[in-house]
């Protein structure tokens, strides 16, 4: 046979050169393990569909834009932070309701879906493209983590997120650093609401915002106002300000005007009088990503909108 | 001779229930002062009332609960007479002042105004106010009256129709614009919390004036009740009296609308009840109602308070609570009553 392949060296050259890639691209077959099994997910993934906020900022991180995407609480389009990314990305659907037909007409090889979707959905998708949906489900600090990490492999690009998420690890140790230098102990307690003319939304403290500001030294609380698996409070009574009035106060809000919001939030004298205002330690930030989107993304502006406000 | 025997039987004299009223009214007034949602209990806004108190309870029962139950007081006595009002036009004893198209003005002009740009927390009263009296308008214009003294049931059909019309244009602007419906929420089931005096103050010449159209119509509106003939021939004008009437409903509901947001309920129970007691003269309801309605509304409101503390209840919830059972046992202790 030797002589035969010497005799037809292109038919070698061939024959190897077909082995050596049929043995990469068994290489770059994944399994994932999702909250509804093992998923297999093969080669490079070309038309992703992200049906979460927190899979189109880790895909978006990972260098690789999503064909469509989900409309972010409050508007029609995505997050304002994604603007510079938005452009041709389809909007197929919101987080309450899933356009399925147009979820098929974009034609995906992969979809990387919420940690809440449900089985029935889940089937459906499934039998469209390979489906990742993370396995946590309960609002826990870190759950951003490992939910990109998941979207990452998914992605092949698990080595970047790796690098990703300790850069935000880093920063947030190196600003912690200089923010207990900078505040005592005692001036380090913060809360992060949303307000409305009755009374103030508390976010909760279980949310990536506030495991990001315990991981730079502030003690994010919510006072046990917001029940198990809420990402909010109901609206708190006006004479119970004095609940939330603690060191910091983060105000989000979901259009972009924070400081017309700050301006009438005080217009209620109840709001006025509370200490954190008078010492105008109330900083407004933007509810799109302090409270509806997770990511790696969305923790390096989080960190951005902590170092401008408490270490200008 | 007393006058006892002169008063048709099966009503009773006005003076001492309208007495027993305001009593009561005045003691739940007195009791919203002392409850809350927060920290500041009976025994501390007690100490407030009577000169001393700490700065805190000070502020939370000057600032915050006697605005509201003032606010809770002008926003029951509206409801109550414009449901009073509009019961005695269109002669229809389920007559409630949403028919004629208001709230859903009310509600889809916030909307729309919200949708345009302006912010939940500093929304201006006006825009609640022009939306009911469009509405109203709406309605009295889709009814095709030529004077509106024609055809109430004609009127009542255009104002449920023209409700229902913007309900679903308020739903459709909600689902499209997101944002809006995120900040509309709270709005839209009613609440006197955070109101404050200068709110009031904006409403205070819509609702004068309602006050003295319906001062001057009274009693051609009682004269009505005795048969449109009877109404021209002692020489009232009932078209006239009607339109006015609608009107003044608008007025008053637009202002209640604009302060405290849609609140249904009271203005359908309370002239029920009032009647009841007063017997079918529409002078007396609309005495009856003044402190009728602000009971029911500052009762509901102390109770959103109390139940689901540190948080409230919103108000619309609770007099739905509170009217639902009261109207069942207004309908089945007694006949109901005529107009």
């Amino acid at each position: 046979m030797l002589v035969t392949a010497l005799r037809h060296p292109g038919r070698l050259i061939g024959l190897i050169l077909g082995m050596v890639l049929s043995l990469s691209a068994l290489a770059d077959s994944r399994t994932l393990d999702t909250a509804y099994g093992q998923v297999k997910v093969e080669g490079q993934p070309k038309r992703v569909v992200a049906l979460y906020e927190g899979a189109v900022d880790a895909a978006v991180a990972v260098g690789v834009k999503p064909v469509a995407a989900l409309a972010t609480r409050g508007t029609t389009g995505l997050a304002r932070y994604m603007d510079e990314h938005a452009k041709g990305v389809a909007i197929v659907g919101t987080a309450r309701e899933l356009n399925l037909e147009a979820i098929v007409a974009q034609r995906p090889d992969l979809i990387l879906a919420s940690p809440q979707m449900p089985k029935a959905q889940y089937d459906l998708l499934s039998s469209v493209a390979p489906t990742v949906v993370p396995k946590t489900n309960v609002y826990e600090p870190d759950n951003w983590k490992s939910e990109s990490r998941l979207f990452a492999q998914a992605l092949g690009q698990a080595a970047k997120m790796d690098e990703l998420i300790e850069a935000v690890e880093n920063r947030a140790a190196q600003l912690a650093e200089k923010i207990k230098a900078e505040y005592s102990d005692e001036e380090r307690t913060a809360y992060v609401v949303r307000w409305m003319p009755q009374g103030p939304m508390v976010m909760s403290s279980q949310l990536l915002t506030a495991g990001l500001l315990e991981m730079l030294g502030l003690q994010v609380n919510d006072d046990g106002l917001v029940k198990e698996g809420r990402p909010h409070s109901d609206p708190l009574s006006l004479e119970n300000l004095g609940r939330i009035d603690s060191d910091w106060l983060f105000l989000a809000t979901l259009n972009e005007e924070g400081q017309a919001a700050l301006e009438a939030a005080k217009k209620s004298p109840a709001f006025a009088r509370m200490k954190v205002v008078e010492r105008n330690r109330v900083i407004p930030v933007d509810g799109q990503y302090w409270s509806s989107a997770t990511g790696p993304i969305a923790a390096q502006k989080i960190l951005d909108d902590v170092e401008a406000a408490l270490l200008p | 001779m007393t006058d006892t025997h002169l008063t048709p039987s099966g009503s009773r004299r006005l003076l001492p229930i309208m007495a027993a009223a305001l009593v009561l009214l005045g003691l739940v007034c007195f009791i919203s002062l002392l409850i809350g949602a927060g920290n500041i209990g009976p025994a501390d806004a007690l100490a407030v009332l009577l000169g001393q108190g700490s700065d805190d309870a000070r502020f939370v029962v000057g600032e915050l609960r006697l605005p509201r139950t003032l606010v809770g007081v002008v926003v029951g006595a509206t409801l109550a007479i414009s449901g009073a009002l509009l019961q005695a036009v269109t002669r229809n004893p389920l007559a409630e002042p949403g028919l004629l198209g208001v709230s859903a003005g009310s509600a889809f002009a916030v909307a729309l105004a919200l949708a345009l740009g302006a912010s939940a927390a500093t929304l201006k009263v006006s825009v609640a106010q022009i939306g009911a009296l469009l509405g109203c308008l709406c309605a009295l214009g889709a009814a095709r009256l030529r004077g509106v003294g024609d055809d109430p049931v004609r009127l009542v059909l255009a104002g449920a129709a023209l409700s229902s019309l913007l309900i679903a244009l308020t739903s459709l602007l909600l689902l499209i614009d997101l944002g809006t419906a995120d900040e509309i929420r709270f709005w839209i089931v009613g609440s006197v919390a955070g109101r404050s005096l200068d709110h009031l103050s904006e409403i205070f010449p819509s609702v004068l004036l309602a006050g003295v159209i319906t001062v001057l119509i009274a009693r051609p509106l009682a004269a009505l009740a005795l048969g449109e003939r009877v109404a021209v021939g002692l020489g009232h004008r009932p078209g006239l009296v009607r339109l006015l009437a609608v009107l003044s409903v608008a007025l008053l509901v637009g202002g209640a609308t604009a302060v405290a947001g849609p609140i249904a309920f009271v203005g359908l129970v309370v002239p029920f009840v009032a009647r009841s007691l007063a017997g079918p003269d529409i002078r007396r309801t609309l005495w009856l109602c003044l402190p009728l309605g602000p009971l029911v509304v500052v009762i509901a409101d102390i109770l959103s308070r109390v139940l689901v503390q540190p948080s409230e209840l919103p108000l619309g919830v609770l007099t739905a609570m509170i009217g639902a059972p009261v109207l069942v046992a207004v309908v089945r202790a007694r006949r109901l009553p005529t107009l």
